[in-house]
């Protein structure tokens, strides 16, 4: 059996949603006990006074790029099936800023809001909240949008294709970032607590 | 020694080093995709599209086949129990989704047909975005071949010049195991046109076990 199962029709819409909801349970509970479900230590990201977050996502994105492209690699998962979303430069940053922003603010991305949610959080909600109400002034604003959100389409294009270099390098730099990124926020940790006990 | 051994380095240091030569092994281990993405030539493409040079004529074809030309591959795009049911004599069965799989090769002459012409035109689409130089389609489909070759028809009015071509056809319809039709037999005949396939089937089957042994 090679996957992405779904694209090769080993299973039909109905029971993808079952898979879909399991996997959601599994996600959900990982994030939670990974402290995704607490908005002050997501916000504790952009304070550098404890990082976690931000070093358990990295460790899953490396983690699976090496998964997916040594599965890959040895035939388990045919990779040009695997399903991404079309790149609109411009609009996708503005896009991530505002998220961005949101998240600063509100201590949640919409996911986390969720987990934290199921945990009984009472800003999680009025986060969640929040979230809803944007979906609905986005959409009745979406034609005054339109022409930004479809600017400057890409195409379906990856990281490998668009530098022109194999899948392997990119990999290895994702890799070299990452633990780049995790020897730089540590050290930020410690200045920040540094600080703090020369402050108090 | 200043070199700790690997086992001596704490657990999420030693994560990071595997990580490391991880990385460092996909760099040089080449496509995980085993190469099914590909770059298009779009222009090229369309340019190939908005002539026609990348047709055959189903006339062109059938006296290519009874002067025993050998120059290019006759594939049949359809599934294996259509194919067996009737195919054009020296073709030869490789469904769309095989294409990439099968012997054909890149500086091989390939002409393509399936029931229609929408069909072989994917078939060309996938074999040309793959470097394949020589791609054709019949032009119509499996259905113009019928029409053109198997049952070609003579109008009452036909002018002379007409007649003349008529004849020409009926020999090579003949030569097919298909039936020319004149004015009178035209309309019976059409309804019972699916039935008339069977004739060809066994002389097909030799050529065709010939044409795989040249493609080797």
């Amino acid at each position: 059996m090679t996957a992405p199962f779904y694209k090769f029709g080993y299973f039909n819409d109905e029971v993808s949603l079952i898979i879909a909801f399991v996997i959601g349970l599994f996600f959900g509970f990982v994030l939670e006990r990974g402290g995704f479900g607490s908005g002050r230590m997501l916000a504790a990201q952009f304070y550098f006074t404890d990082m976690r977050v931000f070093k358990v996502m990295f460790t899953a994105i490396v983690t699976a790029m090496i998964g997916l492209f040594y599965f890959a690699w040895m035939g388990f998962l045919d990779l040009s099936l695997v399903y991404y979303g079309d790149t609109y430069l411009l609009p996708q940053i503005v896009g991530g800023l505002i998220l961005g922003i949101g998240f600063v603010i509100g201590g949640y991305c919409p996911g986390t809001s969720g987990v934290a949610i199921a945990t009984g959080k009472l800003d999680a909600i009025f986060y969640a909240l929040g979230g809803f109400f944007g979906i609905f002034v986005f959409g009745e604003m979406f034609p005054l949008l339109k022409d930004f959100f479809y600017s400057t389409h890409m195409g379906k294009v990856n990281l490998p294709q668009f530098f022109h270099v194999s899948y392997g390098f990119v990999l290895l730099v994702v890799i070299l970032v990452a633990i780049a990124g995790f020897t730089l926020v540590e050290w930020g940790e410690k200045v920040v607590a540094k600080k703090r006990t020369e402050n108090k | 020694m200043m070199l700790k051994t690997f086992a001596e380095y704490p657990p999420r240091k030693r994560v990071g080093l595997l990580a490391i030569l991880l990385g460092i092994i996909a760099a040089f281990v080449g496509d995980p995709t085993g190469g099914v993405t590909k770059r298009v030539n779009l222009k090229e493409l369309a340019m190939i599209a908005s002539t026609s040079n990348d047709k055959v004529d189903a006339k062109d074809l059938a006296k290519w086949i009874i002067e025993g030309k050998f120059d290019y591959r006759l594939v049949d795009l359809r599934k294996q129990e259509e194919y067996e049911k009737y195919n054009i004599p020296t073709s030869e069965c490789i469904p769309v989704s095989q294409l990439l799989n099968s012997d054909l090769m890149r500086n091989e002459k390939i002409i393509l047909y399936a029931d229609d012409e929408f069909t072989a035109a994917q078939g060309w689409f996938i074999l040309k975005a793959n470097d394949y130089k020589g791609v054709y389609v019949l032009e119509g489909g499996l259905q113009c071949w019928k029409d053109k070759i198997l049952f070609p028809k003579l109008r009452i009015d036909a002018s002379p010049e007409e007649k003349i071509e008529f004849q020409k056809m009926a020999e090579i319809s003949k030569f097919f195991g298909g039936q020319p039709q004149t004015g009178a037999t035209v309309a019976k005949q059409t309804a019972e046109m699916p039935k008339l396939k069977a004739p060809v089937k066994v002389k097909l089957k030799k050529s065709r076990g010939k044409r795989k042994r040249e493609g080797c």
